[in-house]
């Protein structure tokens, strides 16, 4: 309890310095003439008196200094002394403090942008009871992303069934068509869900009550509720608790609003916020069959380990991927493969983590890698500094000052340092962290999912993550110039008059520094062009066609299937397209690659035998003429489809990998593939290149394209423009002639294949744009600390520069000396670096699986690129060591 | 320098006193005195340990201060004898409790000091 009292009393007194110690004054003083009153009462002189009374006193300054010590908070008196003392001589050199704040805010700001969109995709915990409880299951499909996706007949077996969950429930994501108020129909994201969602998952209502388990019962008029998110209570009814009760009309059924999810709730998917949850009873005819699809969630018992958990589900699995082989029209042999895994889910379903997941942890490295970089820059740099300041801290050291209190001086200024370019780095994160955001929901989606929304917060974990960043990175760069400090040897450094000296070691050890900062680029450097050349061989390698120049068109979907004249008028359309200017060849296609829909079917093809487990998906598109022209995928034998394959004759061109696989060594040509479920036969007329179809990732599948247009029906909603100029210049007169042919079949997209190959690709290019972008600043400051180095060590050597030129060597010895030294660093820096980053490579070729890390490439580009950069800094020293005019230079002293 | 300062601090001829025991000292002299001024107190301890304990009349502030910001004394400025300005010190209940509490650990400190050093003595 004193304790307590007195840490409040000392905190009050911290506040009420000046008052205290002008108190204090008059106290002391009352003393001193109480006391001389005494003694002049024992017979001494009034001076006298006084001198002895000060005497027992024993002075009034360290009377003063030790109430101090026991009246406030001396530490803190301390750190407010130092700060003092730090920002002043900041202050004195506001330049280098300048610079030292933008080196490290960018550090710590690159660091807490990538932690900030880690954490959101992968850490940030859902608003929750007890998320990490939460695990959700992922079918797994061979080569295949992984799915959450079950439906209800599973969903009621695995809950019913297993041991290892307290509780098991699920959400099928719908696009509601909702309006209110009798209104304007509207799209909104959300989902039907068990009657035990909201208990399970463990959300408590915000407003009114959530669907419980007597709502989702099939038949029921209680089952005609919704549950909506705090996002819509706002927009739509601005927070009017009379929203309870409200009746609103969801997929043409009016349901009754029972109450709000808390503000937090936002739904079980980063980047898919849900406005509205429904009962699952509310969709009778799926709930009744059991077909209706659900993203499972499940909370672990306690003491169950995930691993547990996964060898129980996969056991209770069995049965349903036996059903689904079973039931397979496609009798597809592969799904007796499938498997289920278990994964946490305390951050919510994985979609996002599965895809940023790795390219963020492999930034992050890079971002750590940076940052570390930085320190050793700004440490070498403070160092310097150091150097310059020998004389104050060794008359410091002379006046008495322990040598703790140095080195708690000098990290009090680096911590000083590091916390202003915090506090910068936190500005820095924000708008980094919203162009990482902007990269990230660019990506590609299939029709019906909803874009990606990403909320980043600044949360507490975000904050104290760039704190402990610049606090590792204070004390990081800070300790080498402390412990300096802290070494101060008062008696050389002041005979040196004014010139410090400079041990072997130091020498060294600054060389060090900035061969350090040499090697880190490398790594980064070379990691940059790892990451880029894989970026660059997803975008052009093997892909199969000319992704320049190619504008595509996707038309409203209402055109498939439709009869009578649009065979004629699509035939027009090409000839229309054909003869605008720049254009060189116009062709209609099913599915455009890359666009992230395909077709997929089974075929027997004559004269090949196979057995049943050994068949596989062959991919199918349906395509117009002089497609492969445009495209520019080589056609190989025989020939592209034309107008007249659009009734008569059914006939098929196949890739090249499919001809290998069925008729290896034969000719394809002439030969039929029979479809297993329509039972049509195709002849096969031609034979192209393999071609990417469906993913950028995966090798070019077995593909055989039929025509787009086929008996009066068209198969086609894509219109694949080659241009000859830039494919954008001609959206508007592409766009006009598909008016004038189709007005009927609106435009609803205008894309390049390139930006459609970018959208696929998001990921990756976040990483290679990144590591670029890490890479060339870690060369430029690996490049300030060479030049600083050099010109320091010109500095210091002038003296001897013009006394060797006085004795007759020739200028651009001199400047060979500083070569040599610029040399030596960098190639010390490239040993190291290039051991890292080989070492590195290996630690990204776990993680990543298809890096294109056998190519020596990345890592040879990375050090020339270090060399060159050392060339460059070195060579205004050099410069100046040439230039040294030795009259001069002996006047330097 | 450095050894310098090494040497004042050994040749420091006064008894080196636990904070606790002034701040004990300070106590018992409020209690049995009253209200007293900080030299008043300095002079009281140095008269009964024959100049004994205190460095120097100044070691008194500081624990006066520690006494103050525990709630064990308060102060208040007022006038001497002599009519002189001075401020003023008195123990406050909860001081009073802590010296029953302090003078309870003293003698138990001191009992097992005796004990020690006396065994120490007889078994040398």
């Amino acid at each position: 309890m004193s304790l307590l009292r007195e840490a409040w009393a000392r905190l009050r007194s911290f506040f009420r310095k000046g008052e205290l110690d002008a108190d204090f004054s008059e106290e002391l003083a009352s003393h001193i003439e109480l006391a001389a009153e005494d003694n002049l009462r024992q017979g001494m002189t009034p001076a006298e008196a006084r001198r002895q009374a000060l005497i027992q006193l024993g002075g009034i300054e360290p009377a003063k200094e030790a109430h101090r010590e026991w009246r406030g908070l001396p530490w803190l008196d301390g750190i407010v002394q130092d700060l003092r003392h730090a920002f002043r001589s900041m202050g004195r050199t506001p330049g280098f403090t300048l610079t030292i704040i933008a080196v490290l805010s960018l550090g710590i700001g690159a660091n807490t942008a990538i932690f900030s969109l880690l954490n959101t995709l992968m850490l940030r915990p859902l608003p929750v009871r007890d998320p990490g409880e939460l695990v959700e299951f992922l079918s797994v499909y061979p080569g295949d992303p992984r799915l959450n996706s079950f439906n209800w007949k599973y969903f009621e077996r695995f809950r019913d069934q297993n041991h290892v969950f307290s509780g098991m429930t699920g959400v099928s994501p719908n696009n509601f068509q909702v309006s209110l108020d009798g209104g304007e129909t509207e799209e909104l994201l959300g989902g039907y869900v068990p009657g035990n969602f909201f208990s399970m998952v463990g959300v408590k209502p915000g407003l009114g009550r959530l669907i419980e388990p007597q709502d989702d019962r099939l038949g029921s008029p209680n089952a005609a509720v919704a549950v909506v998110s705090w996002s819509f209570w706002n927009s739509r009814f601005h927070l009017d608790p009379s929203i309870l009760g409200k009746q609103i009309v969801v997929n043409r059924e009016p349901v009754t609003i029972i109450g709000v999810t808390p503000r937090e709730f936002i739904g079980l998917q980063v980047g898919t916020p849900r406005f509205l949850w429904i009962p699952a009873a509310m969709t009778p005819s799926q709930r009744a069959t059991g077909e209706l699809s659900l993203q499972l969630i499940a909370r672990l018992k306690p003491g169950v380990s995930i691993e547990q958990a996964q060898a129980e589900m996969r056991l209770l699995d069995r049965e349903r991927i036996e059903d689904i082989a079973r039931n397979s029209p496609t009798k597809d042999p592969v799904l007796r493969q499938m498997r289920l895994d278990v994964e946490p889910a305390s951050a919510g379903f994985s979609q996002l983590r599965e895809r940023f997941g790795k390219p963020l942890l492999a930034l992050m490295a890079l971002v750590a890698l940076l940052l570390l970089l930085m320190c050793v820059n700004v440490s070498s740099l403070l160092l310097a500094k150091a150097v310059a300041r020998e004389r104050e801290m060794a008359v410091r050291v002379s006046l008495g000052a322990s040598r703790f209190r140095l080195l708690r001086q000098v990290l009090t200024e680096s911590l000083a340092l590091s916390a202003l370019a915090c506090a910068a780095g936190l500005g820095l994160a924000y708008v980094g962290a919203a162009f990482l955001v902007h990269i990230v929901v660019s990506g590609r989606r299939p029709p019906g999912v909803p874009p990606i929304e990403i909320n980043l917060q600044l949360d507490g974990r975000v904050l104290l993550f760039s704190l402990a960043v610049a606090l590792t990175a204070g004390l990081l760069f800070g300790l080498i110039p402390a412990f300096r400090a802290m070494r101060s040897a008062p008696m050389n450094s002041l005979r040196a008059a004014g010139k410090s000296s400079e041990t072997r070691f130091a020498r060294l050890f600054g060389r060090g520094l900035v061969a350090t900062q040499v090697g880190l680029s490398v790594v980064l450097l070379s990691a940059a062009g790892l990451f880029a050349a894989h970026l660059s061989n997803l975008r052009n390698v093997g892909i199969g066609f000319a992704s320049e120049n190619l504008l595509l068109v996707s038309l409203d979907p209402s055109i498939n299937g439709q009869g009578e004249s649009l065979p004629l008028r699509c035939e027009q359309l090409l000839t229309s397209l054909q003869a605008i200017p720049g254009v060189h060849s116009a062709s209609l296609v099913g599915a455009t690659p890359i666009s992230g829909a395909a077709a997929s079917l089974f075929i027997t093809a004559e004269g090949f035998e196979e057995p049943q487990q050994d068949r596989r998906y062959t991919a199918m598109n349906g395509v117009g003429p002089r497609y492969f022209e445009t495209l520019g995928t080589p056609l190989l034998a025989g020939r592209e489809f034309g107008v007249q394959d659009w009734q008569g004759r059914k006939v098929a061109i196949v890739n090249e990998t499919l001809a290998e696989h069925y008729f290896a060594g034969r000719d394809p040509l002439g030969r039929h593939v029979t479809f297993d479920r329509s039972g049509e036969t195709y002849e096969i007329v031609g034979v192209v290149g393999d071609a990417k179809y469906y993913e950028l990732r995966d090798p070019p599948p077995r593909t055989i394209y039929l025509s787009a247009v086929r008996d009066g029906r068209v198969r086609a909603r894509n219109i694949v423009v080659r241009t000859n100029v830039s494919p954008a210049s001609l959206e508007s007169q592409v766009r006009r002639t598909i008016d004038e042919v189709l007005a009927d079949f609106p435009v609803v997209k205008v894309t390049t294949m390139t930006a459609q190959i970018d959208e696929a690709i998001v990921p990756e290019r976040l990483v290679a744009l990144l590591s670029g972008l890490f890479g060339v600043l870690g060369a430029l400051l690996a490049a300030i600390g060479l030049y600083g180095l050099l010109a320091y060590l010109v500095a210091r050597r002038v003296n001897e520069i013009g006394i060797r030129m006085a004795l007759g060597a020739a200028p651009r010895k001199m400047a060979g000396m500083v070569f040599r030294d610029a040399l030596a660093t960098v190639s010390v820096g490239l040993a190291l670096g290039t051991g890292a980053a080989l070492g590195a490579k290996r630690l990204a070729a776990a993680v990543f699986s298809d890096l294109p890390i056998d190519q020596g490439m990345p890592l040879v580009l990375g050090a020339a690129a270090m060399m060159i950069v050392g060339l460059l800094a070195s060579y205004m020293p050099c410069r100046r060591a040439a230039r040294t005019n030795p009259v001069e230079a002996l006047r330097h002293d | 320098v450095e050894s310098l300062q090494e040497s004042a601090r050994v040749s420091d001829p006064k008894l080196d006193l636990l904070q606790g025991t002034l701040d004990l000292m300070v106590l018992r002299t409020l209690e049995s005195m009253g209200a007293m001024h900080g030299y008043g107190i300095a002079r009281r301890i140095e008269q009964l340990s024959n100049d004994q304990v205190l460095l120097n009349q100044g070691t008194i502030y500081p624990s006066l201060v520690r006494l103050q910001n525990r709630g064990w004394i308060s102060a208040a400025w007022g006038v001497s004898d002599n009519n002189r300005k001075a401020k003023f010190y008195s123990i406050t209940k909860a001081g009073k409790r802590q010296i029953k509490e302090e003078l309870a650990n003293w003698e138990r400190l001191s009992a097992v000091m005796g004990r020690v050093l006396a065994a120490g003595e007889g078994g040398a």
